[in-house]
């Protein structure tokens, strides 16, 4: 530690020591769980972070005979203890005195730290709420030359981007950054733990505090491979109500950190601006499947299965076999009318069984035909929440686009309409105002109905409930098979406005 | 509630080995069933689009028909030997099939109809869905679709309303391009126009996308190849004399229009590509901040399938 202390615009090195007994240090690690715990000790371990994350070892002349944890004498003996332990059975609190108060007694690093949050966050996917943006080119005006106007990504290049990040953090605080790549998906992740300190050296980092040093400060940015967005999650849910932290801090400190995204991927002549896609999902897979940098990023719902790969090669034009007929392909006004003249032939006694077996494959049939292979409950690319506001006009008799009421009484979830709250979901009353700007009032009865659907996964809720009977599969908006692709949106006309579905 | 029953079996399989064992069988068997039904399918689908089998149905055909030609009045109630043979109709669908297959590995776009499934969708559903078939490295794969609609008030104007396009093919770009809406602009079968779309060469761009991207792709698995990069070194223990002199050869961004190379010397290279394979700009800095001017020049000059030849006279 240097003894002077100089107020700096650098980065926080991942070195950087905190104390063992920081509060949040030790809040970090009991969060994991023991098995987790134990192959993070094991990371900290492994040859190549050795360097960074050295635990404390045993000296040769001094042994302490009161120390309840006794340190190692050499790595190997340290990493056949930890294997040992997860091996074995014990309690999680016992994994972490020994590592706080053993083998790591002078500190958790940085980088330790940002590790022991990653694993968290691999863990718990739905522990941050992911929200997609896009990166969009600034147009300058003047016309572009081909080449540079047939870009559609911009590149991205860690260590650049970070570089130009960090010139755009204000010189009062201090953040440590640290890039991750996602266990299964493809995303590189960047934790940017901001610590309010001017100073890059231990001293910002000793004191007990708790607002210096704070998980609230914890920002996450994903860049999924080969797509031109980034998710970030700058607003965590871990705020406890008592911290002495004003909110007004964090969403500057939010707004600056969205601002220098857009900075960071910009260069000379290249500039770049972040757009909302009005989606957000605390699933990454859910998310990386709809802004992605794969195929499936606009077709949704009944499309997908043209962007899904056919296992059996029916897809290839050398393929000579006729095309067995999937779900997609019976008319379905044909097979209605099928149904309906057997149901007339089975006018019998035991009538019910067979229409009702029917009827149940049918309801099955249209689901298939309107969500295609997505959305089933077991996928685990489900998002938690869907916003929609409709502002159709009042539907006199008939209303196609209205929803049945069955399934607004079975989730309960009709909103009252939106009363110029100030609540949490403000950000999302503004995109809905903003969407809603430039509408040629006329004098029908338009009601602003809010929606949310909420649950693990709804859209494959919503394909039970088809599949259950109460929602009609025919006569559902297409919105509600997450075909178009948001997770907010305004509907007119029965369709989503703004986004529609491919984005373009 | 239909999971449980299906969650109670698989306990019962964890359960009972000899059910476990049991169902192993009845899966192996089935998945023989089914390479069989395919074998059995493409075999039907050679024989009846054969050319004898053709010339044989045909004969049936004509041998068939005269009779119900005259009685014409009786021929809405008999049916029509499509119908009544059930080889002629599976043969009509294969030949339809078979063109299918035809245009679209020799055309490579192909254009169909299909409904959107939305009750609220656009212009009563239609929708004009384009097929992009691309072959890379030898094989086909799963084709890029587009889907447009007409959702704008004059209808003949067009609009992709899905597809299946990455996000490393600028569609977006195209459409603007060649698909433009808004003020001014009219359909494709106006005959001027500032914003006139045209769709054949929307599609037709897109395409030159598509396949300039898997040729850049395979391109750089030949250079891979060509400089043995992907072998494993036990392998080529033979040609021990002969040091690997690159390292790495690999895409640098999403379009691979950016090509990365290492040398083992810690020097590293980047060349940009454009569309046509051309390579446009090469920087290589050795570890000591110098330019390599002498292998910039051999990048530099000429194709992208190329680099590896140039480089490779230089060393060896």
């Amino acid at each position: 530690m240097s003894s002077l202390s100089i107020p700096t615009t650098s980065a926080l090195l991942s070195l950087q020591l905190i104390p063992s007994s920081h509060p949040t240090v030790i809040k970090t690690l009991t969060r994991l769980s023991r098995p987790s715990l134990l192959s993070l000790a094991l990371d900290w371990l492994d040859e190549r972070n050795i360097e960074i994350t050295a635990p404390y070892l045993a000296d040769e002349e001094e042994e302490d005979p009161n120390d309840l944890y006794p340190p190692a004498h050499s790595l190997d003996a340290l990493r056949g203890i930890y294997s040992e332990l997860q091996a074995g059975k014990g309690t999680k609190r016992d994994v972490v005195d020994r590592v706080l108060e053993g083998d790591w007694r002078e500190g958790i690093n940085l980088y330790q730290l940002a590790m022991a949050d990653m694993q968290y966050l691999y863990d718990h996917q739905a522990s941050q709420k992911w929200t997609a943006l896009r990166i969009v080119r600034l147009s300058s005006g003047a016309d572009d030359t081909e080449s540079t106007k047939l870009k559609s990504i911009p590149r991205f290049h860690p260590a650049t981007f970070l570089r130009n990040l960090k010139r755009e953090v204000l010189p009062d605080v201090k953040a440590h950054y640290n890039l991750d790549r996602h266990p299964t998906l493809p995303l590189l992740i960047l934790r940017i733990f901001i610590v309010e300190s001017p100073y890059n050296t231990s001293l910002a980092l000793t004191s007990q505090n708790e607002t210096t040093l704070d998980s609230n400060k914890v920002f996450y940015v994903a860049f999924p491979d080969e797509s031109p967005f980034v998710y970030v999650s700058l607003n965590t849910s871990l705020a406890a109500p008592n911290q002495p932290i004003s909110r007004l801090d964090t969403k500057s400190l939010r707004k600056l950190t969205l601002e220098g995204i857009a900075k960071a991927f910009s260069r000379p002549r290249e500039r770049y601006k972040l757009e909302s896609t009005h989606m957000s999902a605390r699933n990454l897979t859910a998310l990386v499947e709809r802004r992605g940098g794969g195929r499936t990023n606009a077709a949704g719902g009944g499309w997908s299965i043209y962007a899904s790969e056919k296992d059996d090669g029916s897809d290839n034009p050398l393929n000579m076999q006729l095309p067995t007929p999937t779900p997609s392909t019976p008319d379905k006004d044909d097979s209605g009318q099928n149904l309906d003249e057997e149901n007339k032939e089975n006018r019998g006694l035991k009538r019910r069984q067979p229409e009702n077996e029917r009827l149940v494959k049918r309801r099955k049939m249209v689901a298939g035909i309107r969500f295609g292979n997505i959305a089933k409950a077991d996928d685990g690319k489900g998002i938690e929440q869907l916003t929609i506001r409709i502002i159709d006009p009042f539907p006199s008799s008939s209303g196609a686009h209205v929803l049945p009421d069955p399934l607004a009484d079975e989730l309960g979830a009709l909103d009252p309409p939106p009363k110029k709250s100030k609540g949490r979901r403000s950000t999302i009353h503004l995109e809905l105002e903003q969407d809603m700007v430039d509408d040629g009032e006329e004098d029908e009865f338009r009601p602003t109905i809010d929606m949310v659907f909420s649950g693990s996964h709804v859209f494959a809720g919503i394909r039970e409930l088809v599949e259950a009977g109460v929602v009609d599969g025919e006569r559902m908006p297409g919105w509600m098979t997450g075909e178009e692709g948001v997770s907010l949106g305004v509907v007119r006309q029965g369709r989503v406005r703004g986004w529609k579905g491919s984005g373009l | 509630m239909r999971p449980s029953p299906v969650t109670s079996t698989s306990k019962f399989d964890v359960d009972n080995p000899i059910a476990a064992q049991l169902d192993d069988e009845i899966a192996s068997l089935q998945s023989q069933i089914a390479s069989l039904k395919t074998r059995r399918k493409l075999q039907a689908a050679t024989i009846i689009s054969s050319h004898s089998s053709k010339s044989t149905l045909s004969r049936l055909r004509n041998s068939t028909q005269p009779p119900s030609n005259p009685a014409t009045s009786v021929a809405s109630q008999t049916l029509s030997p499509e119908e009544s043979n059930p080889l002629f109709a599976t043969s009509k669908l294969q030949t339809l099939h078979n063109q299918q297959n035809l245009y679209r590995f020799c055309g490579t776009i192909t254009a169909f109809h299909i409904r959107d499934p939305d009750p609220n969708a656009v212009d009563s559903g239609n929708v004009l869905g384009l097929r992009i078939d691309v072959a890379a490295s030898g094989k086909f794969i799963t084709p890029y679709y587009i889907f447009l609609n007409k959702p704008f008030p004059d209808p003949q104007l067009l609009r992709v309303h899905r597809h299946t396009v990455p996000s490393y093919i600028p569609l977006a770009q195209l459409a603007s391009r060649h698909l433009p809406h808004g003020k001014g602009a009219v359909a494709m079968n106006a005959l001027k126009g500032e914003k006139r779309q045209d769709l054949t060469r929307f599609v037709r761009a897109l395409r030159r996308e598509i396949v300039a991207y898997h040729n850049r792709i395979s391109v750089i698995n030949c250079l891979r190849k060509s400089l043995q990069l992907d072998e494993n070194s036990s392998t080529s223990r033979k040609g021990k004399g002969r040091e690997r002199v690159i390292v790495d050869v690999s895409a640098a961004d999403a379009e691979a229009k950016q090509l990365r190379i290492e040398w083992h010397d810690g020097r590293i290279g980047r060349c940009a590509v454009d569309g046509r394979g051309e390579v446009r700009k090469c920087v290589i800095i050795g570890e000591d901040g110098l330019r390599d001017r002498d292998n910039e020049r051999a990048v530099e000059g000429g194709r992208i399938e190329g680099i590896a030849d140039r480089l490779k006279e230089g060393i060896y």
